[in-house]
């Protein structure tokens, strides 16, 4: 009976040896097949796959035959489900198309090698904003689609501000010392908080490191954390903010979007995907505004930042290599009317530049009073200081916020961000 | 032939037969457990970015101890070992006995009410808790129209509170899993020995020390392993109530595993690497906890 | 003082049971409001039931993602059942040094975290050409160490004077599992089932892993993904989780008093 089992464990041994070997990546073509079938990962229904099926339409009338599949999963359910294919060797359960989010590109292009197909020359990348084709750079081969720009500003409630005493020319091109000076204001005045804040999220952070075309890693991808002026200024922006009462405390996703739904909260900075969320409260319309973002307190930063953003990618394994990316061409790197579509329908902002002179993103927005929204964000978009993400932004982020603990009950910012960086590199070793 | 080895030579006969009882389960478990395992094992000598690995041998164990998130993770992690199952035990204990009681009113309403957070799914149930343990959400409404508190409790934004939160949660959902094991063995224990003892002027606090506990022993060491490997391997609750924070305050051993694969640029040897030491803990604590509990089998 | 002790008892019962049937409360509550009452914490009763029903009817294939929870459910449970009780009482009536051993490794790999086998577990699904199917879902959860270590316990109860009778009646080894020890151990059976369904209904992160087509989600993953988008709405995903919950509420109560004297074995 010894000898059966240990057969049957040699057996399959075998068997998984056997089936490493067996890649069927041989049969991916780049030539369209009409009557073939892709299937695209995404998350989030409101949004990118709202924006997925719109673009799935307007394909399937010039290619009625080829069958396309939209898979919706949370975006954590996503990544984790992208890795484990990758990781096994096999490619039989990948989708043709995956949305990823643009911190992780680079991520995603090093650690697996060979995966994803390289589009250069497939899609003019020159129509799209520079950082965004940046961060997709690995080689000097450019390995996805741009998606969508995650350029960021602050949404602010109109009437609460002026009950404040405040117009928006006083909320134009300030920085974050002025910020807090205005919010401890509203909330004096007002009592309304100025800001729903997580104290652990690195959003804000990340919008105001960009903003001084900095980041987490020098230029070389190396951890710079311990002597960067603008990473210490936006630690220093935290804690005030934290330590203030002009905060109104969340954690997580719903219950921020709940706090400027409800009225709770004056203001939002973040990127322009939550239009979307802000205009969903329609009791709300026409008390809105956008300014630019806050400045750093430091030497070139800008009034103009971004935070997330997404881009596609066509996966090397795919059987219809070349029907996915004619896809994505027809669409995402060529279709002007399909993108004041999706920013009319889902408040989408596309890093396509010749999209931005279209109708949608000229038009006067009564949620928001009248204000030219997508036009200023396009301003400032072009405005958004390209930077190298690296590999390791979650890293980073996770190392940083293991500090701020200490931070925020009174240490020494230096003396945290000193230990950040010695953890951070021996994370990455 | 004499009758032993009659029934020897029988037993032999039947013995042909039990490889048909047990052989399914133990291919499935070859196939499904011990590959899998093997192969994790091979992968904890390696190190890597992704699908980039080369052999590493022991560097990854060399790395634990300069891991300074890997030693906050297990202390987090035995920090919920040591408070939550010990409460939840006892917790656990307490209501079996009082709805072992058969002049109990309500019992099986009782039984029902408490049972019932096991059914929910871990999505459902974080899902929930989040909701309800928001800055403004339902508990600390209710505790500030109540006068309890003065001000809002941050359930999931302070480094303490983020703990107790993560407790609440666990004992939540799973007191009443634990209660109907005792509740079943508690029928087991003959109501004569209750009622000498109350003869004999014994009070129900010392019943319940001196008769229900030791009575239960197996059982309440069964409930313990099951407990610490449930513990040690904690990650749904953490990851959908806190995601570890704040400041790592609550990040477990098995989210660390989980972030080194799917959240961090993936280091899959690492986080093999990390699994077994999970294994080992457990491995030890179940040891310990047999020789604590008496030899009598659970 | 007896009425006091008497009084505090009810009063400490009657806290645990509301603290234990709250969340459900609140998510019943929550299922007839708006997203925003409910990160509020609106504890009363809306008028939004049936608009939050709708949108998620419109938002996913309800019928179809029920389907597929229940098929793997169901079909996890009856061969779960079958594997577990074989083996559990294999292990028990046939003991042997060596199948100790196995039957004590088995046990230990228990302990080893399912995020380290995931990949290789896939792997081998994905070589034998069989992701995005219901039956990878089911198989590698039908061979439960646990449920195999539950059969096992309680077969300690069963009375060997009845494999004895039948043995000397002339029933087969098989013919005595399926005719009296099935019979005999119907509560066993039906602790088990609810413990099994309740592990497959709510099973996630494999599932996850392993399907990929729209149409065979579970209604697990259907929760998950409506709870991330970047705008959720808090009622529909409470009318989502109403549905996921009622059926091992269900079976719960269908099955409440033969769990408990199941359970009873168990711990023998």
């Amino acid at each position: 009976m010894k000898k059966f089992l240990v057969g049957i464990l040699v057996f399959m041994m075998l068997f998984s040896l056997v089936g490493c070997n067996d890649k069927n990546d041989s049969e991916s073509t780049m030539d369209v097949n009409e009557n073939g079938k892709i299937t695209i990962w995404a998350w989030d229904p409101n949004f990118n796959i709202a924006i997925m099926e719109e673009a799935k339409a307007r394909f399937e009338k010039e290619y009625p035959n080829v069958e396309i599949e939209i898979v919706d999963y949370a975006k954590a359910d996503l990544e984790q489900k992208l890795h484990t294919n990758l990781a096994s060797g096999t490619t039989n359960g990948l989708p043709d198309i995956v949305l990823i989010e643009d911190y992780n590109a680079q991520m995603y292009l090093q650690s697996y090698p060979g995966s994803f197909a390289d589009l250069t020359g497939q899609i003019d990348h020159k129509d799209f904003v520079d950082y965004k084709t940046e961060l997709m750079t690995l080689d000097g081969k450019v390995y996805g689609v741009p998606f969508d720009s995650g350029v960021a500003g602050f949404y602010y409630r109109t009437d609460i501000l002026e009950a404040a005493g405040y117009s928006a020319s006083d909320l134009a091109d300030i920085t974050w010392d002025d910020f807090i000076k205005i919010a401890q204001d509203v909330k004096d005045k007002t009592g309304t908080a100025m800001l729903a804040f997580d104290p652990n999220d690195g959003g804000l952070m990340r919008i105001m490191m960009q903003s001084a075309g900095a980041w987490y890693f020098d230029e070389e991808g190396n951890p710079n954390l311990a002597n960067n002026p603008a990473l210490e200024d936006a630690v220093r922006v935290y804690k005030e903010i934290a330590g203030s009462n002009f905060i109104k405390p969340t954690s997580g996703w719903g219950e921020w979007v709940g706090a400027f739904n409800s009225g709770d909260t004056a203001s939002v900075i973040t990127g322009v995907w939550i239009t979307g969320s802000v205009k969903a409260e329609a009791s709300q319309s026409g008390l809105w505004a956008v300014a630019p973002v806050p400045r750093l307190n430091v030497a070139n930063s800008k009034n103009a930042s971004n935070l997330g953003g997404s881009s596609w990618y066509v996966l090397n394994s795919s059987k219809e290599k070349g029907t996915a990316i004619e896809f994505l061409k027809t669409t995402y790197a060529k279709d002007v009317d399909f993108y004041q579509n999706i920013l009319v329908d889902r408040g989408a902002v596309g890093s396509y530049i010749p999209s931005q002179s279209g109708s949608a993103y000229v038009a006067e927005d009564p949620f928001f009073n009248g204000q030219k929204v997508y036009a200023d964000f396009s301003k400032w978009m072009s405005e958004i200081p390209a930077i190298n993400y690296g590999t390791y932004t979650y890293e980073a982020d996770a190392a940083i916020f293991g500090q701020m603990g200490e931070v925020y009950s009174g240490g020494n910012i230096k003396d945290a961000l000193k230990k950040a960086e010695d953890q951070l590199k021996s994370q990455i070793q | 032939m004499n009758k032993n080895q009659k029934a020897k030579s029988l037993e032999k006969a039947y013995e042909k037969h039990s490889w048909g009882f047990i052989g399914i389960a133990v291919i499935m478990v070859l196939i499904f457990n011990v590959y899998p395992i093997i192969n994790s094992l091979v992968l904890s000598t390696m190190s890597g970015k992704g699908v980039v690995m080369h052999f590493n041998g022991l560097g990854n164990i060399r790395r634990l101890f300069d891991d300074t998130v890997f030693q906050t993770a297990l202390k987090n992690t035995f920090t919920f070992f040591i408070i939550q199952v010990p409460i939840m035990i006892f917790l656990a204990l307490i209501i079996a006995a009082f709805l072992n009681e058969s002049t109990l009113k309500f019992r099986s309403w009782f039984r029902t009410a408490i049972f019932l957070p096991c059914v929910t799914s871990l999505v459902a149930y974080s899902v929930l808790f989040k909701s309800m343990f928001s800055f403004d959400g339902i508990i600390n409404t209710t505790l500030l129209n109540l006068h309890i508190i003065q001000q809002p409790i941050p359930w999931l934004l302070d480094p303490f509170w983020a703990k107790v939160t993560i407790i609440l949660a666990i004992t939540w959902r799973w007191t009443g899993y634990n209660m109907i094991f005792y509740l079943a063995a508690l029928q087991n224990i003959d109501s004569s020995i209750y009622e000498a003892a109350r003869i004999d002027g014994a009070s129900k606090s010392k019943q319940f020390m001196k008769i229900t506990i030791p009575m239960l022993k197996p059982v309440i060491l069964f409930t313990t392993i099951m407990s610490t490997i449930g513990t040690l391997q904690l990650f749904d609750e953490v990851v959908n109530l806190t995601g570890g924070g704040p400041s790592d305050s609550t990040l477990t051993l098995s989210q660390y595993i989980y972030n080194l694969s799917f959240k961090f640029t993936p280091n899959f040897g690492y986080a093999a690497t990390i699994s077994y030491v999970i294994v080992f803990i457990v491995a030890i604590l179940a040891w310990l906890q047999f020789k604590v509990g008496g030899e009598r089998n659970a | 003082m007896r009425k006091l002790s008497e009084a505090l008892k009810y009063i400490f019962l009657i806290i645990i049971s509301f603290i234990s049937i709250f969340p459900f409360v609140w998510m019943i509550i929550g299922a007839t409001n708006t997203s925003t009452d409910i990160t509020k914490g609106k504890l009363l009763f809306g008028n939004q039931f049936v608009r939050n029903f709708k949108v998620l009817v419109e938002t996913v294939d309800l019928p179809q993602i029920l389907f597929n929870s229940a098929k793997i459910a169901v079909f996890t449970t009856l061969i779960s059942l079958l594997i577990a009780s074989l083996a559990g009482y294999g292990f028990e009536l046939y003991k042997s040094k060596f199948k100790e051993k196995i039957y004590a490794f088995m046990l230990l790999t228990m302990m080893v975290p399912f995020a380290a086998l995931m990949i290789p577990l896939f792997r081998l699904f994905a070589n034998a050409n069989m992701l995005d199917s219901h039956i990878a879902v089911i198989i590698p959860s039908v061979a439960s160490i646990f449920i195999i270590f539950f059969f096992r316990q309680n077969t300690k109860s069963f009375p060997l004077e009845l494999v004895q009778a039948a043995r000397v009646d002339g029933l087969n080894e098989f013919q005595i599992f399926f005719y009296i020890y099935m019979p005999t151990m119907k509560s066993t059976y039906a602790a088990a089932s609810i413990i099994v369904f309740m592990t497959a209904w709510n099973n996630f992160l494999w599932p996850l892993i392993i399907l990929q087509s729209q149409s065979k989600k579970t209604i697990t993953l259907v929760i998950s993904s409506l709870s991330s988008a970047y705008f959720p709405d808090f009622g529909v995903i409470m009318v989502a989780i109403i549905i996921a919950t009622l059926p091992t509420i269900l079976i719960f109560f269908l099955m409440q008093k033969r769990f408990v004297e199941g359970m009873l074995g168990s711990i023998k």
